[in-house]
């Protein structure tokens, strides 16, 4: 990392729900990177602090299920406690690569952003999308571009960088998995300067099974109507 | 008076008496369930009223009309208990978040020994 981004302080946010064995791998590989990793244990059947005790982390345990949208927000609150440069917010599921980091948070860095989005779809990701995956996020974000008149190249992916204005800014209320276009609304709403970057999905057996299926899609799309309908 | 007659009259009382004995005594709501009940019960006594509306309005028969206003109320209602459903989820997770804040376990590497 650069002299300046070691300068930073650099919170990891990770939302977490059942996960299996992999969590404590990217726990772990997170924690050479960064300083602090904020674990949100959404109500997980059995409680994650039996296989993550002896790491050093943050972990915060919801009661009950509430959702990935409700597990960030929730991490979120707690990062600004510590009073960050920079949080990151990543996926349990090990589909993230933690080398991204360096490439996300430089736009902050250099102060050209407030937040920054991971894309697996500009050309440097070199990610092979699955077809079934790709035809459902293209039709997701000319969603969101309807919803939030923000175009991106990608809808869906859990991999953002927020600098101290967007984590003071941005409140998520979509507790499931509707926050990510909430995030565009929210970016909107706050006029802050967003910026996409290139980063590499893993898709292994593990993350494609814990990941959204293709009618999740329509379920995401009901909670979004709502949410604009009642706002 | 028919059987239906009866059927629909002994329905409308009931959910009259319900809602008097749950609902928040609020002029407003205590005269629009009256007015309700009552035209309830007129129509069942005089369905021939419904007729005449439904012609006026453009629609064939007076059971017809009486659906399609049903089907207005049916979505109405459920926005209504959607927008409910989502503010007490709204409190729910205030409250979780905040338990799970104040809880927070800061771990350690001691945590091993």
């Amino acid at each position: 990392m650069s002299a300046e981004a070691n300068h930073k302080k650099i919170i990891v946010v990770l939302p977490a729900y059942n996960e299996g064995p992999v969590v404590r791998q990217v726990i772990i590989s997170l924690l050479k990177i960064v300083s602090t990793v904020i674990v949100v244990d959404d109500g997980s059947a059995v409680p994650m602090i039996r296989q993550l005790h002896d790491l050093p982390l943050v972990l915060l345990r919801h009661r009950v299920n509430l959702g990935q949208g409700a597990a960030l927000q929730t991490g979120l609150m707690y990062a600004k406690k510590l009073n960050p440069d920079i949080v990151i917010t990543f996926d349990a599921d090990g589909q993230h690569n933690e080398e991204d980091i360096k490439s996300l948070i430089a736009p902050i860095v250099a102060n050209e952003a407030d937040i920054v989005l991971g894309s697996r779809f500009l050309p440097e990701s070199e990610t092979i999308v699955p077809l079934t995956k790709r035809i459902i996020l293209q039709f997701a974000r000319i969603i969101n571009f309807l919803l939030s008149g923000i175009l991106l190249t990608d809808a869906h992916n859990g991999l953002r960088a927020l600098n101290k204005t967007a984590l003071t800014k941005i409140n998520l209320t979509e507790n499931r998995m509707a926050h990510a276009s909430e995030f565009l609304f929210e970016i909107k709403k706050h006029k802050l300067r967003c910026k996409e970057i290139p980063v590499h999905i893993r898709y292994t057996d593990y993350s494609m099974q814990k990941g959204q299926k293709g009618r999740d899609s329509i379920k995401v799309l009901f909670d979004l109507l709502l949410h604009k309908l009642f706002k | 008076m028919s059987g239906i007659q009866l059927v629909l009259i002994t329905g409308l009382i009931f959910i009259g008496l319900y809602y008097i004995t749950r609902l928040k005594k609020r002029l407003l709501d205590i005269v629009l369930l009256f007015a309700m009940i009552t035209v309830g019960i007129v129509f069942a006594l005089r369905p021939n009223i419904t007729n005449i509306i439904a012609r006026d309005l453009g629609v064939g028969r007076g059971a017809d009309l009486v659906f399609y206003i049903s089907i207005l109320i049916f979505w109405f209602i459920s926005l209504k208990l959607y927008a409910r459903i989502r503010k007490l989820e709204q409190q729910v997770t205030g409250i979780i978040r905040d338990n799970a804040i104040s809880n927070a376990a800061e771990l350690t590497d001691a945590n091993t020994h």
